[in-house]
């Protein structure tokens, strides 16, 4: 009898090992002599399950927020196609965690093309709370993202990639 | 052992697909999803389109209409004449737009603002409705102001009311309809009407990501005088600008004079050649 207690206060403990965050930031930047461009996303969600390190994100293209809203239409309509393709997502799983700082493996789909990347990136965790902020480089032709030649002095062919988002225990 | 395989069962449902589950855990995104980018232009042809500029977003529009194609190698089709009309549109918010502008052959200053109500929703609501208003001031020389016995200005003014309907069917068509009500204050013939009802119907089907065909119609309910009007043209965007080239029986390049002032018959050849070319600055 005291092991079946013991079983259910294990997994109650297991439930209370999911974080979720709803207003994580990813930013990306494009960066070349001619011209800069930077966009921002503010609804990211995500979620962390820390009894096997597994780690999600998932937004939604059309949230990008762009400086000029001809760069946003040609994003959403030329390059990303959000109509087709609504959301990008990431689901992988953190390893090395070696003193706050982390390596994460998974895969990354967007535009609907699905590619293995690694990352590295912090990863602090305090019990009540994680926050993951992280760096990688997305290359546009990994993903069928094409840029015609006139613009190709404008647009990087590596997009740089900001993550940072705050994860909640769900206690 | 019995207590160790039950302790693996209930381990099952976080082993199997972990990652999918963690995907259900996403809170789902309840507002809702607006249809954007109908219309490439804030005009399909020479009406306007559900199409408003973004906020602090300034457009400067060059909109060039030939003469008729009809007129003869002398004239090289059409060619030897011009007209331009030149304006101004700027977003003041996402969902107002106001502009400017003036014709240079009819000499007729316009301003408009275009207000939207609704936006088309994606499994909700059908359509994205916007309101046209233009009011058109006629210029005529100051010699003839002094002399007439007119009320002025006020003789000169007329008006174009209008609602757009317009519907992404696929994410290559879009449709417009466009009840238009326009008013003269003074016309210049006796039997024409001061008040002119007409129906548009406008549509974009895009052929390539940058290179969309658009037609236009607009059908007069109450005309004796008036063709109905019908445009045809291709919209070609290259970065920050957009091209438009298009054929109408209509030489007029604002509302309530391509809709009222159209005698060119598009099937007897009246048809004119024109483009306009817009340039975005961002205001911000």
């Amino acid at each position: 009898m005291n092991k079946i207690l013991l079983i259910l206060l294990i997994n109650t403990q297991i439930q209370a090992q999911i974080f979720l965050g709803n207003s994580g930031n990813i930013s990306f930047f494009s960066e070349t002599p001619l011209e800069n461009i930077t966009a921002i996303n503010d609804n990211v969600s995500a979620v962390f399950d820390a009894s096997n390190n597994d780690l999600v994100f998932q937004l939604s293209i059309s949230d990008f927020i762009f400086p000029n809203a001809l760069m946003q239409e040609h994003f959403n309509e030329n390059y990303l196609e959000s109509d087709k393709y609504p959301n990008s997502t990431f689901s992988g799983t953190v390893t090395n965690l070696d003193n706050n700082n982390a390596t994460v493996e998974g895969k990354l789909t967007i535009h609907g093309i699905t590619n293995k990347i690694t990352a590295n990136g912090s990863f602090v965790n305090n019990g009540d709370f994680i926050s993951i902020v992280a760096y990688l480089s997305v290359r546009l032709d990994d993903y069928n993202i094409k840029i015609p030649t006139i613009l190709m002095y404008k647009i990087a062919e590596n997009i740089k990639v900001n993550i940072d988002i705050k994860l909640k225990s769900n206690k | 052992m019995r207590v160790f395989f039950f302790f693996l069962l209930s381990y099952m449902p976080y082993c199997l697909n972990a990652q999918d589950n963690l995907f259900n855990l996403l809170s789902k995104d309840k507002s809702p999803v607006y249809v954007s980018y109908l219309f490439k232009g804030t005009k399909i042809v020479n009406g306007q389109s559900v199409k408003l500029q973004a906020k602090d977003i300034l457009q400067f529009n060059i909109q060039h209409r030939f003469g008729p194609l009809n007129s003869g190698a002398y004239n090289l089709y059409g060619l030897d004449f011009s007209q331009v009309r030149l304006s101004l549109e700027y977003g003041l918010y996402d969902w107002l737009t106001v502009g400017i502008g003036r014709s240079s052959s009819t000499k007729v200053i316009d301003a408009n603002s275009k207000f939207r109500l609704k936006r088309q929703i994606v499994n909700g609501f059908p359509v994205s409705i916007v309101i046209n208003s233009v009011i058109c001031l006629k210029q005529i020389p100051s010699s003839n102001l002094l002399n007439s016995n007119s009320d002025g200005v006020y003789d000169n003014l007329s008006y174009t009311h209008q609602v757009l309907f317009a519907r992404k069917i696929t994410r290559n068509l879009s449709l417009q309809f466009t009840p238009t009500f326009i008013h003269y204050n003074l016309v210049e013939i006796q039997n024409k009407n001061n008040d002119r009802f007409s129906l548009g119907f406008g549509g974009r089907q895009k052929l390539t990501k940058r290179i969309s065909l658009n037609t236009e119609f607009f059908y007069q309910l109450n005309e004796i005088v008036n063709k109905n009007v019908l445009s045809l043209g291709f919209d070609i965007e290259t970065g920050g600008h957009v091209f438009q080239l298009h054929l109408s029986n209509s030489p007029h390049m604002i509302d309530t004079d391509f809709i009222t002032n159209t005698v060119g018959d598009f099937l007897k050849g009246d048809i004119f050649f024109g483009f306009n070319i817009s340039r975005v600055f961002s205001l911000n």
